[in-house]
């Protein structure tokens, strides 16, 4: 399929040309979007129509001429301009700065998609094609993307005819019946995974604060957890609620404040930096359960990225975090569902990663995270204000029974 | 009956001097066809004559040599008040007529704006005013994309019609205003999106069938009441009496031979285009 625009202008309104513009692009079997009209406003006024046709190469040549004969020109797209990286890691001025949609650039005349869509990267063109890379990734020599020109972007297609979450008018959800939500989310999960898409959970400290960690080993365990991202705090907390019981020193089976509990956490980071890392932990027999175990047991892919208030931190926790983000972002293609859960920074990190046709569920019982997720650009997550607990579990009950 | 045309007291016209059907760039045109010299400057001089009587004022564009088309001054350009926009004619045979209609429209003082180059328009053959609106043919001579320029320069509101009949291959073979209610029209020589444009502009049409377009029924001249006509059958004209309008048949037949009547040999000069228009 390829797509070309076309222009037209005049009193087309009136003059049914637009209309028979349009009949004329069906006829021939043909899609049309219109990207924009101006309407003229009194009698007098000309109105124009940039209207994107898609339809196969030979239809399109066809039906190129068939408009131009009612006076709609393909509107001729400059290529890209392109400009040379001249130092490692410094972009040229005026680079093209990313979104997370489906981004085409025109080289030599033909409209290329560029891979790996992610937001805030610069486009490199190499032979084989163009890809977004962060800053820091470019190298001397690379030909990168410079204005607007020869860049075109696709916006997020919402799926037409009945959609599961034609429901949820809001994109939070705070006052939505849960349940139901849960089961939708499920069928989503179970659609992109026959799809074969990847499902990646991006885990807060909380999941394990209230209690869903079993809940969510059973998730890995039963084999829908393909890709994890988390910190720290979720890998130890998750050890120590399996070593010793507690969370954060809070005895996860009484909710109660064990003494000196306080020391838990930071005690088990210590046993899993002696044996050099939680598969280790894992091997030698230190950890027999819980969300990281399950990893490590089926071999899920998983990327801690540290912070500057991290205790220990475990050995598996990248302390460099450039080096954090670009592990995270080679997990990043093939998935198709992000869950978000009672995460905050992580959950924004991961954002900025994600394509924006990734289904994203953000689940929080804050709604400013939400909100702050969609306020950065991730605009195709949708929020589900609830304890991520209580999330977990029904979840965990609707895919694993 | 409804007010008569603002328009169509003051017409150009260019005598036959080298008038001839001396090459084919319509269905009509037949270079085996001699042309008769003398009938049609006698046709040229009665329709001028009767237009005259009519109550026009004619103005007489010099003829040119190997240009025998440049009679139909209805293809030198549209005429709005004091501008004139030269056509852009498709055929090289008829490009070399722009020059010659430019400096006479220069040197009586006229704004000349032109189309871009990469249009074709070939004038108030394929554009006439109704009411304030510019009605313009497109896809034989002039392009749809022309009628944006057009009324931008001319600041008309312009409604496209699709000629689809190449043998009404101008839309004054298919259009004629008759006052500012009534038009003379063929719709055969439209598509179907043209039929319904025409239909919510014109309020009373006088529907012309196939045959009758094909006699030039449409290429007719109107001065106040009078129809100045190549041909007319007799039900055209019962109903051209019956809303008080004098039919005079006017004999073209040395013009037919080249696909043009009375309207294609005159342009009016007292069209007024745009906000400005009047009915």
């Amino acid at each position: 399929m390829a797509t070309e625009t076309f222009e037209v202008e005049g009193h087309i309104i009136d003059s049914l040309i637009l209309a028979k513009v349009l009949d004329t692009i069906l006829d021939a079997g043909a899609e049309y979007r219109i990207v924009d009209v101006e309407i003229g406003r009194a009698s007098t006024d000309a109105s124009r129509a940039r209207i994107e046709v898609e339809a196969d190469d030979g239809v399109l040549t066809t039906l190129a001429t068939e408009l131009q004969l009612h006076g709609a020109n393909r509107v001729e797209d400059a290529d890209a301009s392109l400009a040379e990286c001249d130092r490692d890691g410094v972009l040229p001025e005026g680079f093209y700065s990313t979104t997370n949609l489906r981004t085409q650039v025109r080289l030599g005349g033909q409209w290329a998609d560029v891979a790996s869509p992610e937001m805030d990267c610069a486009i490199v063109v190499h032979d084989s094609g163009a890809a977004t890379t962060p800053m820091h990734r470019v190298c001397v020599g690379d030909q990168v993307v410079v204005g607007l020109d020869g860049v075109r972007v696709q916006p997020l297609e919402r799926p037409r005819g009945a959609n599961p979450f034609e429901f949820m008018a809001s994109e939070v959800s705070s006052e939505k019946p849960k349940e139901l939500l849960v089961g939708e989310v499920a069928d989503r999960i179970r659609a992109a995974r026959s799809a074969g898409g990847k499902l990646l959970a991006v885990c807060g400290p909380a999941v394990i604060h209230t209690g869903a960690g079993p809940d969510l080993a059973r998730l890995v365990r039963g084999g829908w957890v393909d890709v994890l991202f988390a910190g720290n705090g979720f890998a130890t907390h998750d050890i120590e609620s399996n070593v010793l019981g507690t969370s954060l020193g809070v005895l996860l089976e009484q909710g109660l404040p064990i003494e000196h509990g306080h020391a838990n956490h930071l005690r088990v980071i210590n046993e899993v930096r002696r044996r050099g890392s939680i598969a280790a932990a894992v091997a030698d027999g230190y950890l027999t359960g819980g969300v990281m175990y399950e990893c490590v047991q089926l071999e899920v892919p998983f990327v801690l990225g540290g912070s500057v208030r991290d205790d220990g931190p475990l050995p598996d926790v990248y302390t460099n975090v450039v080096e954090a983000a670009d592990a995270m972002r080679a997990l990043v293609p093939g998935v198709a569902v992000a869950l978000m859960l009672a995460s905050t920074l992580h959950a924004i990190a991961t954002g900025n990663l994600l394509p924006a046709g990734v289904e994203t569920f953000c689940v929080d019982i804050n709604q400013a995270v939400v909100t702050k997720l969609a306020d950065r650009g991730s605009h195709q997550a949708l929020g589900i204000v609830t304890d991520a607990g209580l999330f977990l579990r029904l979840l965990a009950e609707h895919l694993c029974s | 009956m409804s007010l008569p045309l603002s328009w169509g007291h003051r017409y150009l016209m260019c005598p036959p001097e080298h008038f001839g059907v001396l090459y084919e760039i319509n269905p009509w045109m037949h270079r085996e066809v001699n042309v008769d010299a003398d009938r049609a400057r006698q046709q040229w001089e009665n329709l001028k004559g009767t237009l005259e009587q009519a109550g026009a004022t004619i103005e007489v564009l010099e003829p040119a040599t190997d240009l025998p088309d440049i009679v139909f001054t209805a293809n030198a350009g549209v005429v709005s008040g004091t501008q004139f926009v030269p056509s852009r004619f498709r055929h090289p045979e008829r490009q070399g007529e722009v020059r010659y209609d430019v400096a006479w429209f220069e040197a009586r003082g006229f704004t000349v704006d032109q189309l871009p180059e990469h249009v074709h328009h070939e004038g108030a053959g394929d554009a006439l005013p109704f009411g304030s609106v510019l009605l313009s043919g497109y896809r034989f001579r002039s392009d749809a994309a022309s009628h944006a320029y057009l009324s931008r320069l001319t600041g008309a509101a312009v409604r496209s019609v699709e000629l689809a009949d190449e043998r009404l291959y101008h839309l004054d073979l298919t259009f004629c205003p008759l006052d500012g209610r009534r038009a003379m029209v063929a719709p055969d020589g439209w598509d179907r999106y043209g039929q319904r444009v025409v239909e919510a502009l014109v309020p009373e049409l006088l529907v012309l069938d196939l045959d009758q377009a094909l006699a030039f029924c449409a290429n007719s001249v109107v001065v106040d009441t009078t129809v100045v006509m190549p041909s007319c059958p007799p039900e055209v004209g019962r109903q051209l009496e019956s809303w008080g309008f004098d039919v005079v048949v006017c004999d073209v037949g040395e013009f037919l031979k080249a696909g043009g009547a009375c309207r294609c040999l005159t342009l009016a000069l007292d069209v007024t285009l745009g906000p400005q228009a009047a009915r």
